[in-house]
């Protein structure tokens, strides 16, 4: 740490560039970690929500919501210790007198059941065509008492409360009851307790033991979300990339430390020469590199969290601490192990020639 | 007690028609107390005899043993504690580190090695050798009698008991160098350690016990006649 700390004291201009290099390059780890978060949450915050531990679909949907459907009375006959009907379908809306469209997920849930949203402004649906919403389309110039027009349907429905953190899907969540997703879905309500709904969730750490009836499928809530369409390929683009650069960041840091180390091949012969250990020497390169990648990543972390305050809302970026914290280290340490490519060449310094023996 | 002792070591490199044997088959012994010059002109084996008898490299035949330990028995690591144990080097090529100020060149050493100089004698040192005031500068700061300086106060820092220089007053004009080798001298005496110097001024050698001539590898013990001091 002694020589690595002096050597940076003494050469500012040239450390400074390479941590510029590496806050570059943790600012894009950090900045792609919070994207891949953001697109995550965009799919399943309002699933994450609901706080359940698996759902049970038709067998024949694909583990897709939307696309599944079962009979009430099948969903009555699953004994799970606590479950929630859900009926749902994708739609566009649109405000009535204007241009405003919003995709949606109008789901419907019984009031009584866990599925019930927390209200943050306004109150919750008491009738048929009235909706909770998502808090986000609040900030589409949507608002408490704003008449809805549906895609493909003659239903009108109104928002009478909000509701935070309810994406599905990418679209925006529109709580309501089962008997108005009925009326769009096949134009009239069923009775009460009778007709079609999508699934039914489940709270139930055991719910591997349930047994359902073949037509139907459980399966763990995780499994569902990496279901939804586009989830899995854009996390694992997303993290692809940042594995990738964590594999750029140790060759680059690599190389430099290589570079500088065939730089200071005769200064590290004459340590060796006076008795000072290709071990300490090793040691020394490792400590800077961390010294220099510890001030890329805190760097990386100032810029990115300014970048958080500045970028727009419509940029879908949530950046979490742990996850950043994580990412951090692990960038420091890939960048440690970089420096390994200059150990071979230390341990081989022969202290003869570098001095002109 | 002899600090050194080379027995009948020589160094050959390369072989067939490109064979040099940069060292012919030597003795030679350092007993404490004892200030060696080894005179010679550029290429004659000097710089081999001088890593040879430092533990840098080992010789083709024959043993070297610093303190009654064989170097040539000994590994790498094993060679590399004894330098810093036991031998100081001052090099021709300065042996400073230049992102390094003065007093950190001397911090490292503490870093690796225990037992160093107090503070008190280094700045006893420092004085005698007249860079008291440069502990804060780096050697690119420093004019060639400076580093020379600075290089002999590093070696002898860490207390070795015996001293290798290549061209210690190379850089020093003659007030200098003459004070240079009376603290060289002093140093060996005090302490009783053995100091191997390497140069082609004859100047010099009336601070020294012994000389030695060296020839195409050929080492010979001369008749100091510029002796003037008696141990």
């Amino acid at each position: 740490m002694f020589l690595a700390w002096n050597e940076m004291k003494s050469a500012k201009l040239r450390f400074l560039l390479i941590i510029g290099v590496l806050t570059l390059m943790s600012y894009l780890v950090f900045l792609l970690s919070g994207l891949a978060n953001g697109l995550a949450e965009l799919n399943r915050e309002a699933v994450d929500q609901w706080g359940a531990d698996a759902i049970v679909l038709s067998d024949e949907s694909n583990i897709n919501l939307p696309q599944s459907s079962m009979t009430i009375q099948a969903a009555q006959n699953i004994s799970a210790k606590d479950k929630a009907q859900i009926a749902q379908i994708l739609l566009v809306a649109r405000k009535s007198g204007t241009k405003i469209k919003e995709s949606v997920a109008i789901t419907g849930i019984q009031k009584d059941q866990f599925l019930m949203p927390k209200i943050s402004e306004g109150r919750a649906f008491t009738t048929n065509n009235e909706v909770v919403a998502d808090d986000s389309l609040k900030a589409d110039g949507l608002k408490i008492g704003d008449q809805l027009n549906i895609s493909s349907s003659n239903q009108k429905l109104i928002i009478v409360g909000f509701t935070k953190n309810a994406k599905f899907n990418a679209a925006s969540v529109l709580y309501t009851t089962q008997s108005t997703v009925q009326k769009i879905k096949y134009g009239k309500a069923n009775a009460s307790g009778k007709g079609l709904i999508n699934g039914v969730v489940l709270r139930d750490p055991n719910f591997a033991h349930l047994k359902v009836n073949s037509k139907l499928k459980l399966t763990p809530i995780e499994t569902f979300i990496e279901n939804m369409p586009g989830y899995t390929p854009q996390k694992i683009s997303l993290d692809f990339m940042i594995y990738f650069l964590f594999v750029i960041v140790s060759v680059t840091i690599g190389i430099f430390l290589y570079v500088l180390t065939i730089q200071k091949v005769s200064i590290f012969g004459v340590m060796k020469a006076q008795g000072i250990s290709s071990g300490f020497l090793i040691r020394s390169v490792m400590a800077q590199t961390f010294l220099l990648a510890l001030f890329g990543v805190v760097v990386g972390f100032v810029l990115t969290t300014i970048t958080g305050l500045f970028l727009p809302a419509a940029v879908p970026i949530q950046l979490n601490l742990p996850a950043l914290l994580v990412y951090g280290l692990i960038f420091i340490l890939v960048a440690t192990l970089g420096s390994l490519f200059s150990v071979q060449t230390i341990v081989k310094i022969d202290p003869v020639q570098a001095i002109g023996g | 007690m002899s600090i050194l002792q080379i027995q009948n070591a020589s160094k050959i490199y390369g072989s067939g028609h490109t064979q040099v044997n940069a060292l012919k088959p030597t003795h030679f012994i350092a007993e404490s107390g004892e200030l060696i010059a080894v005179i010679g002109p550029s290429g004659s084996g000097k710089s081999t005899f001088l890593t040879i008898a430092g533990g840098l490299q080992k010789p083709t035949e024959g043993s070297v043993l610093i303190n009654d330990q064989d170097v040539t028995k000994l590994n790498e690591r094993k060679r590399s504690r004894i330098r810093l144990r036991e031998v100081g080097f001052i090099l021709q090529a300065s042996n400073l580190i230049p992102y390094l100020t003065v007093e950190n060149q001397f911090r490292l050493l503490d870093k690796v090695k225990k037992g160093n100089m107090k503070p008190n004698e280094t700045e006893n040192l420092l004085k005698q050798l007249g860079i008291e005031d440069l502990v804060k500068k780096y050697p690119a700061d420093l004019s060639g009698g400076e580093k020379q300086r600075v290089a002999i106060a590093k070696a002898l820092y860490t207390k070795p008991s015996l001293l290798l220089a290549d061209e210690p007053t190379a850089s020093l004009d003659s007030n200098r160098a003459f004070e240079v080798m009376s603290i060289l001298s002093l140093e060996v005496k005090e302490k009783n350690k053995a100091a191997i110097m390497v140069t082609h001024d004859h100047r010099l050698t009336k601070y020294c016990d012994k000389v030695f001539t060296i020839v195409d590898g050929q080492l010979s013990q001369t008749v100091n006649e510029d002796q003037t001091e008696t141990p």
